[in-house]
């Protein structure tokens, strides 16, 4: 997800050394950029509300197929995850899990509010503050929840993004505005967040990795390792500072 | 599995009524199945056996969302079933203790989320009851209107995504999820036109409803329900008269009424185990005591029962809006104050249960008053959810059936995890 | 108890059998804890088969005030049964927990108690004797704390995740 190359194949490696065949790679190019978008393959990750509007869209009156896509109920034949409902700190390492399954070139569509941000869900315990402190997030799909035709804009928005991507434009690179002050972050850095700790990617894979292997979750552990107690300072560190800024922006 | 034509036997500490069978079932009814102990050691069990778990769900397409059961399984029988729940718990009912009474509605639009309007009024039925609020005769009616489409919406989408699970038999599975999505997007159609939003509506509010019935609606209503009506013996064709499902269903994961009684499991699920009770007819809220509700039920209580039953329940709410759509008095369609600052309802204190009959069964909710902010907020909010305890059946009655029946059953309990783990 | 026709049936046991003076209007009748499960088994010889909900509350430590007399940390437990007939007659009631009590488990008597009780005991903290597996049903096995006792934050961070 970090590698910002575009899409290789040992087919151009093959091509590159044959001289003269610069406009067959070209055409090859095209064909697979064609392929690559116009057949998404997509894995749902639904667990609410937005599942059931994901399978009104891939059902008759909207009908997703049309595009392309095609859902699959594994992962391992999928080139996108559609997250479509909440995500619990119960669920969130079976998510990375399942993401981390995956083969590359992969995407990541966050449909509806509670994905994105958390919702009205996002101060509560149980809640996970949006996908994208742990996912790699390509295109977000407001709203609760977003009505089909929202969804099928979203992948042709993520369409375009892919042939961008095959056309040499870094995937990493794509700008986030500036969060204005008056919007609250999420209590977790987000992946693309500069001040994120490096323990954080660290401890999540470790929690999901540990699925699986007779532990449940392995939280109190995690918490009390040596890398759970540097990010618990670094989270605190971090938090620390935004404290005041908010009665600030009150008096304005 | 064999099917008994015998009532069941009378207990004899029972007190009411010196009938045949107990009052709450109809005669013929299912025998009491032999339940699997759920509580079974693993370890307990045959030492020479080669177990194998398998971990069915949480992300599994015919889980429902968000369910796990593990399975032990020797060879390819369940021996023992532990389902796990709470992946999708969300707190609402610590966030609804942060909240005034007149924000809940929109929070809690989103536990049933395939009916939410079933949600807002069970938590309004509750507030009303509780603030001592009236609800105007065309609110009650309204309310019933949309709770019968909502209904039909939600055994709509329960039928389609349970052809899904059978799969292949139908036609690869998909030929009755198409055709139920077309004709829920109907009734989806009519609650746009009534509220603006396809799926959370907000409409509801402690005292009466938000949206009036706009003009013209009443024969929106009769032209959708005209079209679901004449596709509802396409539905009987593709499943009920398919030999496959028939085979896939017939006896497959029997659930009789006792043990549908013990487990608190109400509605579809029950009505096709022979419990004769519903609480549209027998504990009547809104408008349904102006209105005959023909309560349906089976007796087989295996998954054609609980479809059959589905099914006809479709053509019951068919019926009843029709009854209603006409007849819808004149008047307020909020008799309570209207919503002019977020803080207005206030209570003391006191405690309130109210439930109404869900697609899924009795939907309750218990509010006790007085809390934050001077008593505008509830003090502890508790959903009763039928479907956790259509849920709990599983490690009763899946022992003993094949993994594949085991993906029939759990679809036919059609348990919805944000309701089961809110 | 709002909402719910006055239960008749059940003032009368209460008060014969049980020793049950008090009948508010606005709530359950409170019942001794040690007779819980007593009455649960009465009221289903009764014919009370539907098993429907158990509420656990906890209520933290108040001083005395004009709305009443001082009260130490404590919960309340409401159990409520239906019959599931015409009518549909509902009947609860509520037991009072000190800290550190527990209550007799109804599992024996309605299996649907299983759930909802592990459920109560995973977000309430109120422990439920002679259950046969009781465990956390909503969090992770490991999570400290009951989230909706009324001294837990609401905003409780858990990392790695939130």
């Amino acid at each position: 997800m970090e590698d910002d190359r575009a899409f290789t194949h040992p087919l151009y490696d093959f091509m590159a050394r044959m001289p003269g065949l610069d406009v067959a790679t070209t055409s090859v190019d095209k064909l697979l950029t064609w392929g690559a978008s116009n057949a998404l393959w997509i894995f749902p990750m639904a667990t609410s509300c937005c599942g059931i509007e994901f399978m009104a869209a891939a059902a008759s009156r909207v009908d997703l197929d049309r595009m392309g896509t095609i859902v699959r109920g594994t992962p391992r034949q999928s080139d996108v995850m559609v997250v479509a409902g909440t995500i619990t700190v119960k669920m969130a390492p079976r998510v990375k899990k399942l993401w981390d399954q995956m083969p590359e070139p992969k995407w990541c569509l966050a449909m509806g509010s509670c994905a994105i941000s958390g919702d009205f869900y996002r101060d509560i315990y149980s809640v996970v503050p949006g996908i994208d402190t742990f996912l790699p997030v390509d295109v977000y799909v407001p709203g609760c929840p977003p009505n089909p035709e929202e969804l099928m804009h979203g992948l042709l928005r993520l369409q375009e993004k892919i042939r961008a991507f095959r056309a040499g434009k870094p995937r990493g690179a794509a700008e986030r505005p500036p969060t204005p002050e008056h919007m609250r972050r999420p209590s977790l850095p987000r992946l693309d967040d500069p001040t994120r700790p490096d323990e954080l990617s660290l401890l999540q894979t470790q929690s999901a990795g540990s699925l699986g292997h007779g532990t449940e979750m392995n939280l109190i552990e995690l918490r009390r390792s040596k890398a759970g107690e540097a990010l618990a300072a670094k989270l605190a560190a971090l938090r620390a500072p935004a404290a005041p800024a908010e009665p600030a922006e009150k008096k304005e | 599995m064999e099917l008994s034509v015998d009532p069941p036997p009378e207990k004899p500490a029972k007190k009411p009524a010196a009938k045949a069978g107990p009052a709450w079932l109809i005669p013929g009814a299912v025998a009491p199945i032999e339940r699997a102990d759920p509580y079974l050691d693993i370890e307990d069990y045959d030492p020479e056996a080669d177990l194998m778990v398998l971990n069915l769900g949480p992300q599994h397409p015919s889980t429902h969302g968000v369910f796990r059961v593990k399975l032990y399984l020797d060879g390819e029988i369940i021996v023992k079933a532990v389902p796990f729940a709470g992946y999708l718990h969300r707190g609402v009912e610590k966030l609804c203790e942060k909240l005034a009474f007149t924000q809940i509605t929109p929070i809690v639009d989103k536990n049933d989320y395939v009916s939410p309007m079933m949600n807002e009024q069970a938590i309004n039925l509750a507030f009303e009851a509780l603030l001592g609020a009236e609800v105007p005769r065309r609110a009650r009616y309204l309310r019933t209107l949309v709770a019968e489409l909502q209904r039909i919406g939600s055994h709509l989408l329960w039928l389609g995504t349970f052809a899904l699970d059978l799969g292949g038999a139908l036609g690869g599975g998909s030929t009755v999820f198409l055709h139920c999505f077309r004709e829920r997007e109907l009734i989806l159609d009519l609650f746009e036109a009534l509220t603006g939003c396809r799926f959370h509506y907000n409409t509801h509010t402690v005292g009466g409803n938000r949206h009036d019935i706009p003009e013209g609606w009443a024969s929106l209503v009769k032209q959708a329900l005209a079209v679901i009506e004449s596709r509802l013996p396409e539905y009987e064709e593709l499943m009920t008269d398919n030999s496959i499902f028939v085979k896939r269903t017939r006896g497959v994961g029997v659930v009789d009424g006792e043990l549908c009684l013990e487990l608190g499991i109400t509605g579809p699920m029950a009505r096709a185990a022979g419990v004769d009770y519903d609480m549209r007819r027998d504990a009547p809220y809104h408008a349904y005591d102006e209105v005959e509700v023909r309560v349906q039920t089976e007796t087989a209580g295996d998954c054609q029962a609980r479809t059959l039953v589905r099914i006809r329940e479709i053509s019951e709410s068919i019926r009843i809006v029709r009854a209603l759509i006409d007849g819808v008095p004149e008047g307020p369609i909020c008799g309570h104050k209207p919503i002019k600052i977020v803080l207005q309802e206030r209570s003391a204190g006191g405690q309130a249960y109210a439930a109404l009959e869900s697609p899924r069964g009795e939907l309750g909710t218990w509010v006790i008053g007085g809390g934050v902010n001077k008593g505008t907020s509830p003090y502890r909010l508790k959903i009763r959810p039928p479907s956790l305890h259509a849920a709990a059946c599983l490690p009763y009655v899946l022992p003993g059936h094949s993994v594949s029946d085991a993906i029939v059953i759990l679809g036919s309990v059609d348990p919805i995890m944000g309701e089961v783990d809110r | 108890m709002k909402g719910a026709p006055k239960n008749e049936e059940l003032e009368q046991l209460l008060a014969a059998e049980f020793g049950v003076t008090e009948f508010p209007s606005d709530a359950p009748p409170l019942v001794d804890r040690a007779r819980h499960l007593e009455l649960a088994a009465r009221l289903k010889a009764l014919g009370y088969r539907l098993y429907v909900t158990v509420v656990a509350t906890h209520y933290l430590p108040q001083a005395a005030s004009k709305a009443g007399p001082e009260q130490p940390e404590h919960f309340e437990v409401a159990t409520a049964l239906r019959k599931p007939t015409q009518g549909g007659t509902l009947a609860a009631w509520r037991c009072k927990l000190a800290v550190g009590e527990g209550i007799p488990s109804l599992v024996g008597l309605f299996a649907g108690a299983d759930w909802q009780e592990r459920e109560q005991f995973d977000l309430v903290g109120v422990r439920f004797d002679d259950h046969p597996d009781l465990r956390r049903l909503m969090m992770p096995d490991d999570w400290e704390g009951h989230p909706l006792r009324k001294d837990y934050a609401i905003d409780t961070a858990c990392t790695p995740w939130r």
